[in-house]
């Protein structure tokens, strides 16, 4: 099969093809507009809505590359348990008097420019530098083939999240034996 | 641990008992009434407001003697009489009630010698409108069979 | 079938439909079963038996003004009904109603429908937020606490049957426990399940977990209105309202549908006969829903609502450990058997 011919063919829009990278662009667009809302809101939880936008959309991208476990798994665990416990954790937060933003530094606006795009550039050259070598796809992504490859070739990586969750609990349980007494 | 299993079970033995019991009413009878459509049935003694008594001529035994009026503490109760052409009775010819004013004391009915008074089985009784409450005894008195 | 835009314009019209009638008549259902618990005979009014009354509320709820109080935060305002009826619609797509009867048998279904109930779950902690009433924040801090407890147990029960059918895909997960109602994953004697006598309790563990999921009395800590005033919905009229109401009737029925799936059999007919009224089929998992359905509405009213330590505490100390013993012990089971 020929990649670059479906690259630069625009397929019509009620086709298959055209419907599907509608909904692409719709999810990019969704992810970029939740990304956006998150980092300039003013209100923390307007911030959390802009999250959750964004996670929805890059489940959406997941879903629309072909890996619906990741998609749902991003949906649950970001939105349903990260994006609810950050709620929880501003809500459970003493409220805070609106703080006075003393005038900043006048170097700082042009400073943070200049490493935003630093980094920017940078990661962009290596990006274009790297020769990118295509990964062998391993299994069809399937819930199956995802467990078997975390518990052979990547098992390391399943340990150590382990270990992160373990610490995680130890710290919480640890955090709330005092009680409330305390 | 102590309970905990003994909690689990009673607390579920008593959440079937309840629903054992909410199950055993689903099919039975409403207990309720429709009630613009149907309504209860008052009982004899209740206190409505007032009327008056036929009697076997299906008219009135009052006798236009005013006690009624005068033993009203909220002067509801305006009657009027004439005595017809070769009759020593006088013959009632209106009763009004004034109901708005009326606080069903009873002495009305208590001052009446000539049984012409008692009280009626009405509670149905809202209207939106002031004149609604003003009864015309007698017209009642004719409209009862 | 292809997918073309009008393809799946009529499906999503058809779901919008079937959503929309479930929710208004189970409302109707609602009333008339609160009647009947009651000894009273509910809507009477409109129509023979009152069934006119979904219809006539909803137009009621149609023509209200849509208000939106001073000082809110308009825009997750405006959101949050949305949101809270979406994830319903769009649970939807992976429930098989029967063999061919689904309109996308997603791979991981179970994961779909679990993952926008967590989206669900946003959007009451963002309406109670963005109504700007301390009784709405207080319901949406409940209401969310709730669900993200209930959810554990519940998607430690999934995972148990995920591990006697071993697939996430709801039709695959119905489909293995065709052929006779003893099939079925609610009975723990069967190879299966590898003679795991505790999977009563596990359905029993997702049936509490499904009550408790869509805020239902008596776990309706949310809208506990004789002290929230309406709980997350307080500030919210005409179809905002309408929205949240047919959002949690149309979870209701995903529930139920979730609960059908994994432990009565889907569409499994309880005796395998070849003729019509005994095959699989879907009116079998109709019946099997509105029956499910109909002791949701019957525990609604027998029991009082209980307190919200009395609700964390059956969970975390009872439904959670009994769901992941009962997960260990399924694992240890299937591996002898």
């Amino acid at each position: 099969m020929d990649v670059s011919q479906t690259i630069y063919q625009t397929p019509s829009i009620l086709s298959a093809d055209g419907l599907v990278g509608l909904v692409f662009l719709v999810m990019v667009a969704v992810t970029i507009l939740g990304a956006y809302v998150a980092s300039t809101a003013e209100r923390v939880v307007r911030a959390v809505s802009g999250l959750v936008i964004c996670f929805v959309g890059v489940a959406g991208i997941y879903y629309f590359l072909n890996s619906p476990f990741m998609s749902m798994m991003q949906i649950l665990i970001y939105v349903g348990a990260v994006c609810v416990t950050i709620s929880f954790a501003i809500m459970l937060a003493a409220p805070e008097e609106k703080k006075k933003t003393t005038p900043a530094n006048i170097l700082s606006g042009p400073l943070g420019f200049i490493v935003a795009a630093l980094i920017f550039g940078c990661m962009t050259g290596l990006a274009l530098k790297t020769e990118w070598q295509s990964y062998p796809k391993s299994g069809s992504g399937s819930v199956r083939d995802i467990g078997i490859s975390l518990l052979t070739t990547n098992s390391m990586v399943f340990e150590l999240i382990s270990i992160i969750l373990l610490i995680a609990i130890i710290g919480a349980v640890v955090i709330a034996r005092d009680g409330r007494s305390s | 641990m102590g309970g905990y299993f003994t909690d689990l079970l009673t607390g579920t033995k008593s959440l079937i008992d309840g629903m054992w019991i909410t199950l055993k009413e689903f099919p039975r009878k409403p207990v309720t009434l429709n009630y613009p459509h149907e309504s209860v049935k008052m009982y004899k003694r209740f206190r409505g407001h007032i009327e008056l008594i036929k009697n076997e001529e299906g008219t009135s035994n009052c006798i236009v003697c005013g006690m009624c009026e005068r033993a009203c503490p909220s002067s509801c109760i305006s009657l009027a009489g004439k005595k017809p052409e070769g009759s020593k009775k006088k013959v009632l010819t209106s009763y009004i009630l004034d109901f708005t004013t009326c606080s069903l004391c009873g002495s009305c009915v208590e001052s009446c010698n000539f049984d012409a008074l008692q009280f009626s089985n009405e509670y149905n009784l809202a209207s939106t409108r002031r004149e609604d409450f003003v009864f015309d005894l007698l017209k009642r008195l004719e409209a009862q069979e | 079938m292809s997918l073309t835009l009008l393809n799946a314009a009529v499906a999503v019209f058809i779901a919008i439909c079937f959503v929309g009638l479930n929710a208004a008549y189970l409302v109707w259902c609602e009333r008339k079963g609160a009647g009947f618990y009651q000894r009273r005979p509910g809507p009477m009014e409109n129509g023979p038996w009152g069934l006119l009354q979904p219809p006539i509320d909803g137009v009621k709820l149609m023509t209200k003004q849509l208000l939106i109080p001073g000082g809110v935060d308009k825009a997750i305002f405006m959101v949050a009904p949305v949101l809270a009826m979406f994830p319903a619609l769009i649970s939807f797509v992976t429930i098989p109603f029967s063999k061919n009867i689904v309109a996308h048998p997603i791979n991981v279904g179970v994961l779909m429908i679990f993952a926008f109930a967590a989206l669900g779950g946003m959007s009451l902690l963002v309406a109670g937020w963005g109504s700007r009433n301390k009784y709405a924040m207080i319901s949406s801090v409940r209401a969310v606490s709730q669900t993200v407890a209930y959810e554990i147990p519940m998607l430690i029960t999934t995972i148990t049957i995920v591990l006697v059918s071993g697939s996430l895909n709801l039709s695959e997960i119905a489909a293995s426990q065709l052929g006779g109602f003893w099939k079925w994953n609610i009975w723990g004697f069967q190879e299966a399940v590898g003679y795991n006598i505790l999977m009563p309790i596990s359905f029993l563990i997702i049936f509490v977990c499904a009550v408790a999921e869509t805020n239902r009395a008596p776990f309706d800590l949310g809208e506990a209105e004789s002290e929230l005033v309406a709980g997350f919905h307080t500030e919210y009229s005409s179809m905002g309202f309408g929205l949240f109401f047919m959002g949690e009737y149309a979870n209701i029925v995903i529930g139920a549908c979730l609960v059908t799936i994994l432990f009565l059999g889907g569409w499994s007919s309880p005796v395998p006969l070849g003729f019509f009224p005994f095959t699989d089929h879907v009116g079998w998992f109709l019946l099997k829903i509105y029956m499910i359905i109909f002791v949701f509405i019957w525990i609604r009213w027998t029991f009082p609502r209980t307190t919200i330590y009395g609700l964390l505490n059956l969970s975390w100390k009872y439904l959670i450990p009994i769901s992941l013993f009962n997960l260990l012990l399924t694992a240890a089971l299937l591996k002898v058997f």
